[in-house]
């Protein structure tokens, strides 16, 4: 028996060659230092790793000496019996002894099995020098970004929409398709921000006027009556021909099934937080811009005048005018000479004057109202509570003052003719005749003894018994004189004479409250400004039927159209969009504004005069409730609700 | 007439050798055409932005942002394109490098088109991130090109003139000697030599890779250790420490080769996964917007 040591080297070529080589001795030792009967060159094998001893010749006992054991069939041990005709497969470091038997012989074969060094590892050269060995591949995550952006921004907003498609409003919380919002929407509907399918119904379909209307009905419908009456067609031809970019964009409407005309198409949506922005003059002037030439040819003719920008191209206003004493109002174009009946006399260059009677009247109260030298304006023309408007003038309120119906003093106090009522008046008048005797001369009176005589003609008792006689019946002259020409009411009134069956009767009086009805007119935002200024008919107009509504050259002494454009030199221009004026709703209210472009009201409010300061109450005592109270009659302004 | 043609072909052969002599690269190709063109284009969409009045403010929605947005989705998938492009060898008219530096100033020119066709309404939505996934391709893109341009000469000089294969043919020397030299060690000694020589010298994650910081190299560890030991074979150490500080400045060479080709590579890990997601955002973005019409 004798251990043999076989060695197997590779050549370049692959060949194998083995190399036998007997080992003397029973007891054989193995290690990293050259002493050893087996030299096994590996940093990893002590330098006296292990003795290989075998008593019998078959049987062999592998001894680990250093205390680092060796690898058996994968386990580690410190000692191992072999039994060499089984063979085995022992591990040291990077080197494998594999025992086996030859006939008589042990065959140790010693190999070199793991790599000297990591580096001596084959290598892919262009997967380890390259980023490839450290990073997931491209391609992977290519596709994993790319299915992770389709899963979370395509497949779960549309499942988002799909499963809620017949609910009429989603539950709170997150929703896939928010994610698709595509900016905040307006305040007023900011709560639909998690429901979008609450306006974008269909897939694919744009949004129809329906889902507006679905919300907007009955007092919240915000439609321009105007232009919710016109058929769609007539307001599609109504726009001024499309440029370049607009015929883009219908190309682009058209090919994806994008219906023109909607609401939305001027609501546009998702544009921001906060209030739906103020519309600018474009959106008037797109259609306004030469729309009557353009609806003549497309077959709907039109009564409005175009208007593309207050500076320069806007109709003269169209006042409401009552051509005739109790005619219909109706609009007419403000040109010189068009009359206004409203049933009063008052010729304004006459109360306006710096000189003559009427001024030192005035002058002659002041200190008792708020009169300076002479009359102005506002001495009689009150504004609203809210400043916009100017009341309609009211005799004891605003004529009063100087007008005055007094015709008794009943100790101390004033009895006064009432306003309004000419029945009344004609009674009160004929009372008064039949109840009180003409004051009676002071020869009458005492103890003094009468002379025979002066019951003669032209004398005193004559007279005076003769006037008590006759007195009722001078309540007729007195009223006659009340209602003909120099008497109180006829200054201001037109008289109706009785004719068989009526009394005195007064023309109604019939003040239009608002003449510009298609505009919005803020005396307020002008109260800076004089009257005169724009009313500069007033201190000329001889007569009542003069219409003083100022026209629009006077608006645009200071309003230039919204880029500032101008006929005439303006000093302190005013930039004027339509909807500083014009409502497009028609609600009648006031045009709706932001914030930041509303005018500040600055005037002290100490300014403000007590309210019934002259009040007729201060000239007549107070009176009975509502004994003087004017009806005020509305003219029926149908055109408001027909589309104004 | 024959002279005629020759002269006029020598004189195109003398314009391909100065470009050659020049190495014209794909920035520089025909004279910055592309940068121009690209250039032009840009001034073109801020300018007609600034004109264009679009009611009531700039957004994607009107005309001039579907404009944009088309000529925008339609720049993105022709970029998209060169992926496929490159791996084509042509002869034909366009060139590679023309293809490249059209892919180049295109792209960036796509950082304008992409931003005035949102009107500059950003928010957390598809939209914006389709715009965000743009702009971070762009902007690795952009990064790809300046180290394309900068890094090359350092990646040479720190080669000095060897290849990849024999940087590690280096290291591999030193192992064999190292495992030579360290035969007559102390098994303590040892440890710390075998420990240098289990070190896979492209070990290291995607941080050391960037980097160039190798915290827990071994061979480090290794010639710390050594020099510090005391008795045994004193000569037989000193060798191998010899040893270890040679391999370290071959391992150092090859981390620095590793770090230059990182820098130069991992762009192309942003940009061409995020392309494609950006394709897929911009599928969504797309689908969005024609799906709530």
């Amino acid at each position: 028996m004798s251990f043999i040591l076989r060695r197997i080297s590779t050549t370049k070529t692959g060949k194998q060659i083995i190399r036998d080589q007997p080992l003397p001795g029973e007891t054989i030792t193995l290690g990293r230092e050259g002493g050893n009967t087996i030299h096994i060159a590996d940093l990893a094998v002590n330098p006296h790793h292990a003795t290989i001893t075998s008593a019998d010749g078959r049987h062999v006992r592998v001894t680990a000496s250093d205390g680092l054991g060796f690898d058996i069939n994968g386990r580690s041990v410190d000692t191992a019996d072999i039994d060499s005709a089984a063979g085995a497969e022992l591990r040291f470091g990077g080197h494998r002894l594999t025992i086996a038997r030859e006939g008589d012989d042990i065959i140790l074969l010693v190999e070199r099995i793991d790599e000297l060094s990591q580096s001596s590892k084959d290598v892919d050269e262009a997967k380890a020098f390259s980023l490839a060995g450290v990073m997931p591949g491209k391609r992977m995550a290519a596709w994993a970004f790319g299915l992770l952006m389709l899963f979370a921004f395509l497949i779960g907003p549309i499942w988002a929409w799909h499963s809620y498609r017949q609910v009429d409003e989603r539950p709170d919380g997150y929703h896939a398709d928010s994610a698709w919002l595509s900016g905040p929407l307006s305040s007023a509907h900011a709560s639909l921000k998690n429901d979008c399918q609450s306006c974008h119904v269909e897939p694919f379909v744009a949004v129809t006027d329906k889902a507006c209307v679905g919300c907007h009905t009955g007092e919240h419908k915000a439609m321009s009556m105007a232009h919710a009456n016109a058929p769609t067609a007539m307001l599609l031809a109504a726009r001024h021909p499309p440029g370049v970019g607009e015929r883009i964009l219908a190309g682009f409407a058209k090919t994806f099934n994008k219906p023109q005309g909607r609401c939305v198409e001027c609501h546009t949506e998702h544009e921001g937080a906060g209030p739906m922005p103020a519309t600018p003059q474009k959106f008037c002037a797109d259609c306004h811009d030469g729309m009557s030439a353009r609806l003549k040819t497309a077959g709907h003719p039109t009564m409005l005048a175009d208007a593309s920008d207050f500076g320069t191209g806007h109709p003269e206003f169209r006042p409401l005018v009552r051509s005739a004493p109790g005619a219909k109002l109706v609009r007419t174009p403000l040109t010189k000479g068009v009359v206004d009946y409203n049933g009063l006399k008052f010729p304004h260059d006459m109360h306006l004057q710096a000189t003559g009677g009427v001024a030192r009247m005035a002058a002659s109260f002041r200190g008792r109202y708020d009169f300076g030298k002479q009359l102005e304006c506002e001495n009689c023309h009150r504004v609203d509570a809210d400043g916009v408007r100017v009341k309609p003038v009211e005799m004891e309120r605003d004529c009063a003052m100087c007008h005055s119906l007094a015709f008794e003093t009943v100790g101390g106090v004033t009895r006064t003719l009432r306003h309004g009522e000419p029945d009344q008046v004609v009674a009160d008048l004929t009372a008064y005749y039949r109840s009180t005797p003409p004051a009676r001369p002071l020869q009458l009176g005492g103890m003094q003894r009468r002379r025979p005589g002066a019951y003669a003609e032209g004398q005193v008792y004559n007279i005076y018994f003769r006037e008590v006689a006759v007195r009722p019946s001078r309540a007729a002259d007195a009223v006659r004189a009340v209602f003909s020409k120099g008497g109180a009411c006829y200054d201001c009134h037109t008289i109706v004479a009785p004719q068989a069956g009526t009394s005195w009767r007064v023309m109604p009086v019939d003040q239009t409250p608002r003449f510009l009805q298609k505009g919005w007119f803020d005396h307020d935002a002008h109260k800076e400004t004089a009257c005169a200024d724009c009313h500069t008919a007033a201190p000329r107009s001889k007569a009542a039927t003069d219409l003083l509504v100022p026209g629009l050259r006077q608006c645009r002494d200071c309003h230039v159209g919204e880029g500032g454009t101008r006929l005439v030199k303006v000093k302190t221009a005013t930039e004027s969009p339509c909807a500083m004026c014009h409502e497009y709703h028609s609600d009648g209210g006031k045009p709706w504004m932001p914030p930041a472009q509303r005018k500040k009201n600055v005037a002290a409010i100490t300014d403000r005069r007590p309210r019934d300061a002259f009040a007729v109450s201060l000239i007549t005592g107070p009176g009975r409730r509502q004994l003087y109270d004017v009806t005020w009659r509305t003219p029926a302004l149908r055109p408001t609700n027909t589309g104004g | 007439m024959a002279s005629l043609f020759q002269r006029r072909r020598s004189k195109a052969t003398q314009t391909e050798r100065v470009r050659e002599r020049k190495h014209e690269g794909f920035l520089r190709y025909a004279g910055f055409r592309w940068a121009k063109i690209s250039g032009g284009l840009c001034l073109l969409v801020i300018v007609s932005y600034a004109l264009v009045d679009v009611t009531p403010r700039h957004n994607g929605g009107s005309w001039y942002g579907y404009t944009l947005g088309t000529i925008g989705a339609g720049l993105i998938l022709w970029l998209t394109a060169l992926g496929y492009r490159k791996r084509k060898m042509t002869s034909t008219a366009w060139s590679l490098k023309a293809w490249t530096s059209a892919h180049v100033y295109l792209g960036l020119s796509l950082v304008v088109i992409g931003t005035w066709h949102t009107g500059f309404q950003l928010g957390w939505n598809v939209h914006t991130l389709a715009w965000v996934l743009m702009m971070l391709v762009i902007l690795s893109g952009l990064y790809g090109v300046i180290v394309y341009a900068t890094l090359p000469a350092a990646l040479s000089n720190n080669r000095d003139e060897m290849t990849q294969m024999q940087m590690l043919e280096a290291i591999r020397a030193f192992d064999r000697q190292l495992h030579a030299a360290a035969q007559p060690l102390t098994p303590q000694d040892t440890a710390p030599v075998l420990a240098s020589l289990d070190e896979d010298p492209f070990a290291g994650g995607i941080g050391a890779r960037l980097s160039g910081r190798y915290a827990k190299c071994a061979t480090g560890a290794a010639l710390v250790a050594l020099a510090a030991a005391r008795g045994g074979d004193a000569e037989a150490r000193a060798k191998v420490v010899g040893l270890l500080s040679q391999k370290q400045a071959a391992l150092g060479r090859l981390r620095q080769h590793l770090r230059l080709r990182a820098l130069l590579e991992i762009w192309l890990y942003v940009h061409v996964p995020l392309t494609f997601a950006l394709i897929a955002a911009l599928s969504a973005h797309i689908i969005s917007v024609f799906f709530y019409w």
